[in-house]
């Protein structure tokens, strides 16, 4: 008869058997040449009509595409609505719901583990560091790219490695109900006005938002900034469109750092809401792009969404969205406004601004 | 089927019956199976997340799984000054959330199953329905009615008595109230089990002997209750501290960082630091095996507790007299403050085309659109199906597996069983978000098809989930005195046959306690649900974040409001179904 006398034995037993086996998994290392690319390098050759064709005739051989689109909700749903019925032979198997940050975490835990799940993540520019590091990502030559705006070009990779198709705007915006005409902010720096004392409201920590001031201001003047926003009260709550529903209700008065789009987006359903956008100042662009997985299961259909997401198809219904299209007039930015691109900066000066931002905004050490 | 003598509260060792040759011993087998279940969902979770806080690099990097380690990770998380603040502010959030949730949730469990309080059933059945609303909803809705400026009670007070700003949610007391009205359910719910189940001759006996009912309630009943009074304090406590959305949703105003905010920030960056949200886990983990440890010694003598016997009996209710009318609107008011304020709040604000406080404009352009845009939507019927299929799945698992832990831990004399309640209590101390990445990672790594499907959300959610629903079982199996067992056995009933035809069924309150709570927060989970979707099992909680993050309180409000009604269903058909087959309510 077998009993089990003594539980502590068995689990101990269980358990050394069980790490020997998860030491002894090794993750499948990435190939040196990848069938993909060559696939992509070959129809980099054609003309174009023949190249779409061979692309269109492969991407009904394969028959899916599995594509993480962190355009969220409606937004997210309603875009890839349009790619099915543009390609009705194609099983889309899309998940809209995850953010940036979590859809390249997820590539990444992918191939590291040597499963090949993902054809192409839509993700921010910025979030694609580790999954560029790794050379997870295919090069993907196309015509398409010419497209592109003039001033939004050189966000795209020369290389290829991924492909623009919208971008979001972090900016400052008000309740205009709240904010006289005269006392409007129009710089970064009028946001340290005492008359704004505790009803300026911020995320915690964005490390986005962060490194667009970078970008505009410099190291040096961020953290002054951080320290004059610091000694005025800042609001810190998370969530951005939870922010400006608060704002618009009457919560606080300013949004020192949001997406514009929501709010004008919550005016158009009511036009009496009072918000009002800040233009004067040079606002943060973050780049939206799609990234093939450089072992895509599915390359033909991966270069036809990479394809489709800058037709007039796509970018009209973002830009019905108010979100930025990259190869159409922006629906509500005027042509003057200045756009500063969010590049990461260096390792050693990201973490120099979070730690100020810390201490000098959230107060934390 | 001989059996030996032994001691009381043993179960008697049993030949077993031959099979092919070899003895088979059904508690044995069925023992094993258990053992490598716990090992598999509950030891593989914790050994990545020890092994990952031991690496600066991350899972997936190619020294990863070599056996160099570093401590690196926890010089930083217990050398810098900002983790012991935020270790203060999480254990007096905790501390005080607890106390909160626990008397409140105590005196509505006398009350209702104790006392011949008017309404008492309706009571408990209200406080339990709020167990369904989301806590994103919750907490949302507690801002939009305390909230200094635009909070509707701060408005009212404005412009009735010219008071400015009186209630500030973004507090930490606010912080606290949300926190333990979000927990007075479990705290009910595992309490009213114990109550249910005390034979009142005990306390007979004490009136019978001159002592007052005051007198009878501190020196026998709350003695009675201490195992679950305890357990409830563990739960609560180890609750508030892993808790997310009122830190997110209110503690950066209000100034207070605590673990579980940190935790999902360090995963929320680029990259992600895997390494040091590990560590945090870790702590909580020692703190959780070290409540653990002192919920043992208080609770050692079990036998003491056992109030379950052959003997029917029904339990006494205490008459109150003219009291049990303050307790009736006492009661009342709590259940309307915890469960009506913030329901009535999200159906007003599902009926709105956008947010605004009410007054005769927002009432006229009140509509069902939000209702119509949620069911005409192909998205979201899929998910609140995948739930349901979760829910019930998951939730009857659970209970199954807490059954056989609290068997072996409180029946019988197996060396080492009390690792089966460390076992099931430890996933507590996971945070929902590492428990969903070590899920993920470890699917991935092996060759088991599951990603992407139903069934690794429904395992990351049988670990979740086992601690409570072990606390709730293991409270009533306490209760039940061995003569039960040991009659069955005396009459050579085979031991799988008892379990399921004696034990079982007395562990009623604390079973449906156990799957009401396990079913409804598998239906609500975000965190979990979220790093595991994909399109194929989208779950109603992804929803609601989809909703939340595109700003559309409303229509989350809207959904909210059908979720209540959908578990509300499911609920009540549960009820039935027990009903049905024959687990009736013995007393």
């Amino acid at each position: 008869m077998i009993t089990f006398r003594n539980l502590k034995s068995m689990a101990l037993l269980f358990a050394v058997i069980l790490c020997a086996s998860l030491l002894s998994l090794q993750p499948s290392r990435a190939q040196d040449l990848s069938a993909v690319e060559k696939i992509y390098a070959d129809l980099a050759k054609l003309p174009q009509d023949e190249r779409m064709k061979r692309i269109e005739e492969g991407a009904r051989r394969e028959g899916k595409f599995t594509l993480a689109h962190t355009l969220r909700g409606d937004l997210g749903n309603g875009h890839i609505d349009l790619f099915r019925k543009r390609y009705p032979f194609l099983k889309v198997e899309a998940t809209s719901d995850i953010g940036s940050q979590d859809a390249a975490e997820r590539l990444y835990a992918e191939e590291t583990s040597g499963r090949h799940l993902t054809d192409v993540i839509g993700i921010s520019v910025a979030d694609g560091v580790e999954i560029l590091r790794k050379n997870y990502v295919a090069r993907y030559p196309t015509p398409a790219a010419a497209k592109i705006n003039a001033n939004l070009r050189k966000a795209n990779d020369p290389d290829g490695r991924w492909l623009l198709f919208f971008w979001s705007e972090h900016a400052m915006s008000y309740n205009s109900n709240m904010v006289p005409a005269d006392k409007a902010p129009k710089d970064w720096f009028d946001l340290c006005n005492p008359f704004f004392k505790g009803n300026v409201s911020f995320d915690p920590a964005e490390v986005r938002f962060i490194t667009g001031i970078y970008n505009i201001m410099g190291e040096e003047k961020a953290i002054k900034w951080f320290e004059c926003i610091g000694a005025n009260n800042p609001i810190i709550q998370r969530g951005h469109t939870q922010r400006i529903e608060l704002m618009l209700a009457g919560d606080h008065m300013v949004q020192g750092d949001n997406y514009l789009y929501h709010g004008l987006s919550m005016k158009r359903k009511n036009p009496s809401a009072p918000y009002a956008i800040v233009l004067d100042t040079p606002i943060i662009a973050g780049m939206g792009a799609s990234f093939v997985n450089r072992n895509a299961p599915n390359p033909h259909a991966a270069a036809l969404w990479m394809e489709w997401s800058v037709t007039d198809e796509s970018q009209s219904y973002l830009s019905a969205q108010l979100r930025g299209p990259v190869t159409l007039p922006h629906p509500y930015l005027p042509d003057t406004v200045k756009l500063v691109e969010n590049i990461d900066p260096p390792k050693e000066v990201a973490d120099r601004l979070m730690a100020a931002w810390m201490k000098l905004v959230e107060k934390k050490r | 089927m001989p059996v030996t003598e032994k001691k009381p509260g043993v179960e008697p060792v049993h030949e077993g019956r031959a099979l092919m040759g070899f003895r088979v011993d059904w508690r044995s087998i069925a023992l094993g199976l258990l053992v490598i279940g716990l090992a598999y969902q509950v030891i593989i979770p914790f050994l990545m997340i020890i092994w990952t806080s031991l690496k600066t690099t991350r899972p997936g990097e190619s020294d990863f799984l070599t056996l160099s380690i570093t401590f690196a990770n926890y010089t930083r998380a217990f050398g810098s000054s900002g983790f012991w603040s935020t270790s203060w502010n999480t254990l007096s959030f905790a501390t005080c959330s607890t106390l909160v949730a626990f008397l409140v949730g105590a005196f509505i469990a006398w009350v209702v199953e104790r006392t011949d309080t008017p309404l008492a059933r309706l009571i408990g059945m209200i406080l339990v329905g709020r167990i369904i609303i989301p806590g994103v909803l919750i907490t949302i809705s507690w801002i939009l009615i305390a909230s200094p400026n635009i909070g509707i009670l701060n408005q009212f007070l404005n412009q009735t008595f010219g008071v400015r700003n009186f209630f500030n949610i973004y507090s930490f007391w606010g912080m606290v109230w949300v926190q333990a009205i979000e927990m007075v359910p479990l705290t009910y719910l595992l309490l009213s089990a114990s109550f249910k189940a005390m034979d009142p001759r005990l306390e007979e006996a004490s009136t019978m002997t001159g002592a007052g009912n005051w007198r009878t309630l501190r020196r026998i009943s709350l003695p009675l209750i201490l195992p679950a009074a305890l357990a409830a304090l563990m739960l609560l406590f180890v609750t508030a501290i892993e808790t997310f959305e009122v830190p997110l949703l209110m503690g950066g105003r209000a100034g207070v960082r605590v673990f579980s905010t940190e935790i999902f920030f360090n995963t929320s960056r680029t990259p992600v630091d895997w390494g040091l949200s590990s560590t945090y886990s870790v702590a909580m983990l020692a703190l959780c095996v070290a409540l653990l440890f002192v919920y043992f010694r208080l609770v050692r003598h079990s036998e003491r507790y056992r109030t379950v016997t052959g003997k029917d009996f029904r339990p006494r209710r205490i008459e109150l007299g003219r009291w049990r009318y303050l307790t009736c609107t006492l009661a009342l008011l709590i259940v309307f403050l915890i469960t009506l304020v913030p329901l009535l709040m999200m159906i007003y604000a599902s009926l709105l085309p956008f947010y605004q406080a009410p007054s005769r404009v927002a009432f006229e352009s009140m509509s069902l659109a939000n209702y119509t845009s949620l069911l005409s939507a192909s998205s979201t019927i899929t998910p609140m199906i995948n739930s349901t299929i979760i829910g019930v799945f998951t939730a009857t698992l659970v209970v199954l597996v807490v059954s056989l832990i609290a068997y072996f831990v409180h029946k019988t004399e197996i060396p080492g069983r009390k690792l089966l309640d460390y076992l099931g209590f430890a996933p507590i101390a996971i945070p929902s978000v590492i428990l969903g990445a070590t899920f993920l990672w470890f699917y991935l790594l092996t060759p088991v098809p599951i990603i992407g499907t139903l069934t690794i959300i429904s395992l990351a959610y049988l670990t979740k989930y086992l601690p409570f629903a072990l606390r709730f079982v293991s409270n009533s199996m306490m209760q039940i005195h061995p003569e039960l067992d040991e009659a069955a056995q005396v009459a050579g009933v085979p031991w799988w046959r008892n379990f399921f035809m004696v034990t079982l069924p007395l562990l009623k309150p604390g079973l449906l306690a156990a799957w009401f709570w396990v079913m409804v927060h598998a239906y609500r989970e975000l965190t979990v649900a979220l790093m595991l979707a994909r399109s194929q099992n989208r779950t109603a909680a992804v929803l609601i974040l989809d909703f939340w993050e595109q700003g559309s309180f409303l229509k989350l409000s809207a959904f909210g409001v059908l979720m209540f009604a959908l578990i509300i269903v499911l609920v009540s058909i549960s009820h039935w179904i027990s009903r049905r087959c024959g687990i009736q309510e013995q007393y």
